[in-house]
């Protein structure tokens, strides 16, 4: 099963690491609820809610390995006069600050015995029920239905009627 | 100040607490973040300028050094604390040792980074890091009569996430340790999202929901009937209530309308409801006299919006984060799991020394509900009593202080001679973290 070699140097394995399957689903999906669900979720944790105010860092795509550090030298060494379009980006992904989820992809906590706690590991897991309670969207009461066309809950007629005329479908592209 | 005085330093994701070991309470209790309003020309308001009587709070962007509440950005750190050390302290670190209170299971690139700031950066004798639980273990442990049990459950509601940390002898149980990430951040976003959906667009204003939260948000004992109870319309609602936003002019800062209007809950009756518990409820409130009457109206020259259930639905996702979707287990398991991975027999003692504390437990009636939802998940033979401290936004600062004025404090730091030799991760051994 597991195709890892654990010499005197780890090498990393040729397996492709499972996912738990619902999060790969709904990561993958198109669809447009589980999307929607994930990024509310992940607003939660935003600092700030609009456009972010990034003065330097315009090129997303940018990030460091280990030979840009060597071309990025090579560069410097070679002629001031002109910063190529990758130089420059790549020194913008340098002076960018660093997420916590890069730190932590970084510390590569799963390679330590199972024995020492770790931040991973002091997660609460799962709620033991999984039966949730849903609110509606427009007044917060209890709901019971969903909208068939955009999957958000209401309570009653009047709610469906003023999401259907303010909300439904306005902000999903 | 003595000239070898200890900064204690406590580095929230939220606020940043500093002050001198030895005295009562900080001299300084302070936003860590950068701010800068949208209006004004590009100047970066640092910490406490953002907390100044005259600031501009409306549409504020904030730059925070902590993400997920680890520090990652030392850069921007740097700044609050120079501020900080400079102008609110007035301490010169280079005679100093800093007393610093760092989050659980810090990974080591981040406590390089931090080690390299006190150190390189500002110049520090010495350093000695400390995590909350014990510290806020030592404080109550003083405060009780002597001879009480020296375990005690610490429950963390802080801004970034929430702990439940055992605590035996002043020594964390790292591997007993249970991390719900929910706290005062993702409870002002959920504010925010639903106040944006249901009224005004306030999706920028993290300052304004601040306030507004932590001067309207409680705690419901029962959904069902806050929800029934909350539907109702005018008087009879005894959650409705108004905050007025800021419009620069008359005044800077969001305030609630009526101060009264908003405790009206309070008298409300414990327990579970039966259809008389209504009627007594509206007879009560028919006796408003005109006075209160004006003072309700809608002022439509004021931006103002209303909450009623939104109030209750806010903290309510620290119990059940199921309900926004969320894949993690309620306060009340948290605590369940994070005592049952302890022994057997400290478990009992354990669950009677349960101590609340961060500024998210500040909602009222916070301690009443995690009764509540704890007693059926608790053994019977266990008893359960939760305390909450005094003061849970200084409490972690508090234990510090005595930390540090305790005698064998020296002999704890790492001064800044021995982390120039043996480097950053052999001086962090000896913190055993």
């Amino acid at each position: 099963m597991d195709e890892e070699n654990t010499g005197p140097f780890r090498r990393t394995s040729s397996r492709t690491r499972k996912m738990a399957s619902k999060m790969a689903a709904a990561l993958a999906s198109t669809d447009n609820r589980t999307q929607a669900a994930l990024a509310r979720l992940e607003a939660l944790e935003s600092d700030n809610a609009g456009a972010e105010v990034v003065e330097i860092n315009d090129d997303d795509d940018a990030s460091l390995d280990e030979d840009d550090q060597v071309y990025i030298q090579k560069k410097q060494s070679k002629s001031m006069k002109r910063k190529t379009r990758l130089a420059k980006a790549l020194e913008n992904a340098k002076k960018a600050p660093r997420t916590f989820m890069e730190v932590l992809q970084d510390a590569n906590l799963e390679a330590l015995p199972p024995h020492v706690p770790s931040y991973l590991r002091a997660a609460v897991g799962p709620p033991s029920t999984t039966s949730r309670r849903h609110f509606c969207t427009v007044c917060g009461y209890t709901a019971n239905y969903t909208c068939v066309r955009c999957g958000m809950r209401f309570c009653s007629c009047r709610c469906q009627v003023i999401h259907n005329d303010t909300r439904c479908l306005k902000f999903v592209a | 100040m003595a000239s070898s005085g200890v900064v204690v330093l406590d580095n929230g994701g939220g606020l940043c607490k500093a002050g001198f070991g030895g005295e009562r309470d900080p001299a300084a209790v302070v936003p860590n973040c950068l701010g800068r309003s949208s209006s004004s020309n590009r100047k970066w308001l640092v910490a406490d300028q953002l907390l100044a009587p005259d600031a501009d709070v409306t549409s504020v962007s904030l730059r925070r050094p902590f993400d997920r509440g680890y520090l990652v950005n030392p850069e921007l750190e740097r700044e609050v604390w120079e501020r900080l050390l400079r102008s609110l302290l007035r301490v010169d670190p280079s005679s100093s040792s800093l007393l610093l209170v760092e989050p659980l299971f810090s990974p080591p690139a981040v406590q390089r980074a931090t080690d390299e700031l006190v150190f390189e950066d500002l110049g520090f004798r010495a350093l000695c890091v400390a995590d909350s639980p014990a510290l806020v273990h030592l404080y109550e442990a003083s405060r009780r009569p002597p001879g009480g049990a020296q375990c005690s459950l610490v429950v963390d509601c802080g801004f970034s996430f929430t702990h439940a940390a055992p605590v035996v002898d002043n020594f964390t149980l790292n591997y007993g340790v249970r991390r719900l990430d929910l706290g005062g951040k993702a409870l002002t976003n959920y504010l925010k999202e639903l106040v944006s959906y249901r009224s005004v667009n306030l999706m920028d204003e993290t300052l304004i929901i601040d306030d507004a939260k932590e001067k309207l948000c409680l705690v419901s004992l029962g959904i069902p009937r806050d929800l029934r109870l909350a539907r109702r319309s005018g008087k009879d609602n005894p959650f409705r209530c108004t905050y007025v936003l800021p419009d620069g002019i008359t005044h800077t800062k969001g305030y609630v309308k009526d101060l009264e209007e908003a405790r009206r809950y309070l008298s409300l009756p414990d327990g579970s409801s039966t259809a008389q518990c209504g009627l007594k409820e509206v007879i009560e409130f028919q006796d408003d006299t005109e006075k209160l009457e004006d003072r309700r109206k809608i002022d439509l020259t004021k931006n103002e919006f209303n909450l009623t259930n939104e109030r209750f639905l806010v903290p309510e996702m620290l119990f059940r984060p199921a309900d926004l979707g969320m894949n993690q287990a309620g306060l009340a398991e948290c605590i369940v799991r994070a005592v049952s991975s302890c022994h057997p027999h400290l478990r009992p003692v354990l669950f009677e020394s349960i101590i609340l504390t961060g500024g998210s437990t500040l909602f009222p009636r916070f301690a009443e509900r995690l009764e509540r939802e704890l007693r059926p998940l608790v053994p019977d033979n266990y008893q359960v009593k939760i305390t909450t401290q005094e003061d849970p936004i200084l409490g972690v600062w508090r234990g510090g202080s005595l930390l540090a004025s305790s005698p064998d404090f020296e002999s704890m730091c790492i001064t800044k001679s021995e982390y120039e030799e043996i480097g950053s991760t052999r001086c962090r051994r000896r913190f055993c973290r």
